[in-house]
């Protein structure tokens, strides 16, 4: 008989082989594994295109390709599983995007859709150039290499709750309700409704494959288990579930629609949502703690949506309960890439905070990260917005934090390299006479208002039209106000914090801190002499030493250096200008410091800069110090100066961490690592990103990957399979890695 | 005149090997010790120090006018009490309890003046301090004020000890006794150096030497390493390399060590 020990082993041997397969069908990624599983042979999908630039857009168009990549979808039944239902393919590989195509999707491209994709010069066909074109804000967006936001998705949270509470069926009923008090609204219902009647498809062919399976299933527990799937899924096809099982596999099943949709990976509070099933079937004596266990482990292998943990209710109190437990016991059973998130508070179960500790130093796949209520639900009230409401902005999404239901944030679709800033910055000065620190940093600010000014734009853009783009008709389903006015959540969301971040602050402190030093106070450079190794990429041996003087300069994260200093001046200044940004109704930015896993992409297009880092170098990553930063590489030094440059509106500056596990795993190194997180947190950080990894591993796997299929790695804010992940990718991993060594 | 600053070498945040909890090391640079596996070459003398590291070297021909390339590196350099609390009490939010500032080296006990000072700011502070010393100086009051005390006893024979290290044990031993009349808790510990004192007779005789101490809190056993061979290097002083011991090796002295053995 297969004990839960015996078929969890199973399914990770099976996720592994996945993970290859995979990786030959799409090629390297960069991206989290998001928990599909490989298409199969002859797998096809016909779209339907909208807009002769070859893309599909607003109501019709996405609800019809929506429906038809739904009911390519082959079910997925695996007997061993206690809940069912895979996502593999997503609308954005018809849109004519090429660029961002999977392997397989590319090869299966008509000369129609070839010749489509081309018509325009648009990098991507998300966003409908031909109607809401915005050519004028181009020139500027290049010259500060901005991600714009526009065309982007998805990136806010659904309250799981009404969805939990209404089942399918009470969708359909919620918008047949609506529909006849908004007549007006008919497209947007009529798509809704599609939609949520292809989900219901979608489930009705699990039906069907669990029955196949059912007719020849010898193996008595396995036999067992599909006759209650099967039961799960006749009850959850169109009521709200009602017992633990069922809600999990009624999340599955959403997560499978939302994720085809628009990729949307943003879960819920895991331990408190599912915590009244728990309890009830506990009660009902349908339950225990094993089977529970296996339930949040297959929930967690289905899809590593950002789920967060523990953390306080509005009035202070502790909601690390029995489940809490369960879930870090069930990832940990399951161990694989996951994006859980435990929210630590003063008041907070310590002994549940260092069994998360624990796990992270077992295990060493990255999870679970850790981010700080306080400084997050303090800072959050800054914007006009209620401690109540402030401590609903739970963990979400990479780096980034959303209060489900009400906000509509695009968080981490926003963001300024302000390296390029400041390459604009010196571009003007050398033509000024009078050159120096001051100078540079009055046109730096001068050239920051001015990208601000041109990526506000382009979300006012991105917001007035994105319901007539990608109408979020899936999410729809779980956002307030959307159903009930018959609009698109982008258009009627109660909180528009949207989020900006700059990228690359490293590499801009640095290069002031080292202008500061070897220019100004110690005069052993010229500015002539800068101006003319960037230009020359620090050729010759000259210029290397020109380049070594300048990177050999006191660094960000030194310990209170003049790198320190310019990166809090630079902070602050971020922080105003962001903030002083003047937006349209409730629509407020709000600033954070985050690079995502841009750091190649943004340094390429960066010339050579002040702190020694040559043309083309990747820019420094998130908040995180620049190589070397100390001789001794304090992780304590690193801490204190990335809380020291915290925007303080509720959105993540993260710490990124990277341990060798030299560390034993005993009570001393959870209990360091425990002490870190609670010191970074109580200087004022926000969120911190742990990689415990194995420096001879990671060196074998980074040679050869297919070895190595199960290793994971904390990429920035998600976690990533190492083999998935381009050479470029996993030498950037490495080389931070190293650095901390 | 006792000098109110004084040499360090290096200043180490984030150590989880020198003591309990989180902490920081201070390298003071001078050590009336010479021990021939020394790892902290560069902490011996008490001056600053140029290391030369030739791999690091590109060639510009520009010495004297500074080296920025790391092959040129002054080590040492002169710190007020004030300066070097100032970079202890920078992790203050990482200490919690037990974590603190370790005195280290070199022989930190060359340095009093300047440690009490620190010292007495820690204390303002709620900041845990401790040290790691060879005990071939002694100082009552600095002694008695640290939180905890990390003390080498390195050879139990004296003749053996002063070929090795320069000096000899007598003045260690009977400075052990004078610890233990101070209450503040201590380890002992000893550098396995295979070829010199990796033998279970060693470690029988300095265990059984220590055992007796009322406020001794263990007796730990640290393999040899050979981070001292590049300083020496870099130093321009002879090169001396020992094996490493084997894990098997250590397990084995460690059950030697045991205090109720």
């Amino acid at each position: 008989m297969l004990t839960y020990e015996d078929r969890i082993r199973e399914l990770r041997k099976k996720k592994i082989n996945d993970t290859l397969l995979k990786r030959d069908q799409n090629g390297y990624t960069d991206l989290d594994d998001f928990g599909t599983v490989p298409l199969p042979v002859g797998y096809k999908v016909e779209p339907w295109y909208n807009s002769k630039n070859g893309s599909f857009y607003g109501y019709d168009g996405m609800s019809e390709n929506f429906c038809r990549v739904m009911d390519a979808h082959p079910p997925y039944v695996d007997p061993l599983e206690m809940l069912c239902g895979r996502w593999r393919d997503m609308l954005v590989n018809y849109r004519g995007d090429v660029h961002y195509m999977p392997k397989w999707r590319q090869k299966q491209l008509s000369m129609e859709e070839l010749e489509a994709s081309g018509v325009t010069a648009q990098w991507s066909k998300r966003w409908d150039e031909i109607r809401f074109p915005y050519d004028e804000l181009k020139p500027l967006q290049k010259r500060y290499n901005i991600t714009t936001g526009i065309d982007g998705d998805a990136h806010f949270a659904c309250d799981y709750s009404i969805g939990l509470s209404l089942g399918f069926g009470g969708f359909l009923e919620k918008i047949n309700k609506y529909r006849t008090i908004n007549p007006d609204k008919k497209e947007f219902y009529d798509a809704e409704e599609k939609c949520v009647n292809a989900i219901i498809r979608f489930i009705d062919r699990h039906t069907d494959e669990i029955k196949n399976l059912l007719k020849t299933e010898t193996r008595p527990e396995i036999k067992e288990n599909l006759e209650q799937m099967l039961e799960t899924n006749l009850a959850v096809r169109v009521n709200k579930p009602e017992t633990f099982r069922q809600a999990c596999q009624w999340v599955t099943y959403f997560n499978c629609a939302s994720r085809v949709y628009t990729r949307d990976g943003a879960g819920f509070q895991l331990d408190t949502l599912l915590l009244p099933y728990y309890k009830n079937d506990i009660k009902n004596g349908i339950l225990d703690d094993e089977t529970a266990k296996f339930l949040i482990a297959n929930l967690l292998l289905i899809d590593p949506h950002y789920y967060q943990v523990s953390g306080v209710d509005e009035k202070d109190n502790d909601l690390t309960n029995h489940l809490s437990y369960l879930v870090l016991e069930a990832a940990d059973m399951i161990n694989i890439s996951a994006n859980l998130t435990v929210r630590v508070h003063e008041n907070c179960d310590r002994e549940f905070l260092k069994k998360a500790v624990y796990y992270l130093l077992k295990n060493k796949n990255g999870w679970p990260r850790f981010c700080c209520d306080k400084t997050l639900t303090e800072g959050y009230m800054k914007n006009g917005i209620s401690k109540e409401i402030a401590r609903k902005r739970i963990a979400v999404g990479c780096n980034w934090m959303c209060v489900p239901g009400k906000e509509f944030p695009m968080n981490d679709t926003v963001k300024i390299n302000i390296a390029k800033v400041l390459e604009q910055a010196l571009i003007e000065m050398k033509g000024i006479e009078e050159k120096s620190t001051e100078k540079l940093f009055r046109l730096f600010t001068k050239h920051l208002k001015t990208a601000i000014e041109v990526t506000a734009k382009g979300i006012n853009l991105h917001l007035d039209h994105q319901w007539e783009v990608t109408p979020e008709l899936i999410m729809n389903l779980m956002m307030e106000n959307t159903l009930e006015k018959g609009l698109d959540i982008s258009q009627c969301a109660e909180l528009y914090t949207i989020g900006v971040d700059g990228a690359g602050l490293a590499v801009v402190a640095d290069s002031f801190g080292a202008l500061e030093t070897r220019v100004e106070n110690e005069k052993l450079l010229s500015w002539d002499e800068v101006y003319k190794n960037l230009d020359n990429n620090f050729e010759g041996v000259k210029g290397e030493r020109v380049r070594l003087m300048l990177n050999s300069s006191p660094k960000y994260c030194g310990g209170n250096t003049v790198s320190d200093k310019w990166a809090r001046r630079l902070t602050d200044i971020w922080v105003d200008k962001v903030k002083a940004q003047s937006m349209p109704g409730k629509r407020q930015l709000i600033p954070g410091w985050f690079s995502w896993s841009r750091t190649i992409e943004y340094g390429s297009v960066v010339g050579a800069t002040p702190n020694g880092r040559k043309n083309g170098e990747p820019i420094s990553h998130g908040a995180n110090p620049n190589p070397h930063f100390r001789v001794d590489g304090a992780v304590t030094a690193q801490s204190s100066g990335i809380a020291a440059v915290q925007c303080g509106y509720g959105n993540t500056a993260p710490l990124q961490l990277e341990f060798d596990p030299q560390l034993a795993l005993n009570e001393n190194s959870v209990d360091v690592i425990t002490k870190l997180i609670l010191g970074h947190f109580s200087e004022g950080g926000t969120l911190i990103n742990i990689n415990i990894l194995d420096t001879d591993k990671l060196m074998a796997a980074n040679n050869n990957p297919e070895l190595y299929p199960d290793l994971v790695v904390r990429v920035t804010g998600f976690t990533a399979y190492f083999a998935s992940l381009s050479p470029e990718f996993r030498q950037l991993v490495v080389d931070r890695f190293l650095i901390h060594m | 005149m006792i000098s109110d600053k004084s040499v360090v070498a290096d200043i180490e945040r984030t150590s989880i090997h020198d003591g309990p909890g989180i902490r920081t090391v201070i390298f003071f640079k001078g050590c009336p010790l010479n021990c021939v596996w020394c790892h902290n070459p560069e902490c011996i003398k008490s001056e600053p120090q140029e290391m030369f590291y030739p791999e690091k070297c590109i060639g510009c021909g520009m010495c004297k006018y500074g080296c920025f390339s790391g092959a040129r590196v002054i080590c040492g350099k002169e710190m007020t009490a004030e300066e070097i609390f100032q970079e202890i009490f920078a992790d203050k939010a990482y200490y919690f309890s037990d974590g603190g500032v370790t005195f280290s080296g070199g022989e930190p006990l060359m340095h009093t003046a300047v440690i009490k000072e620190i010292i007495k700011k820690c204390k303002k502070n709620n900041i845990n301090t401790a040290i790691e010393t060879s005990l071939f100086l002694f100082d009552c009051d600095l002694l008695e004020s640290l939180d905890f005390i990390m003390a080498d006893f390195k050879i139990f024979d004296s003749n053996k000890h002063k070929k090795y290290t320069g000096v000899s044990n007598d003045i260690i031993k009977k400075n052990f006794l004078k610890l233990d009349k101070l209450n503040v808790p201590f380890i002992v510990r000893t550098p396995v150096i295979p070829g010199i004192n990796n033998t279970t007779d060693e470690i029988m005789q300095i265990r059984d030497y220590v055992k007796v101490f009322k406020n001794i809190m263990g007796y730990e056993l640290l393999p040899y390493h050979p981070l001292g061979v590049s300083k020496q290097r870099a130093l321009g002083l002879p090169e001396t390399q020992f094996d490493i011991p084997t894990n098997e090796e250590m397990e084995k002295l460690k059950s030697y060590a045991d205090l109720r053995g």
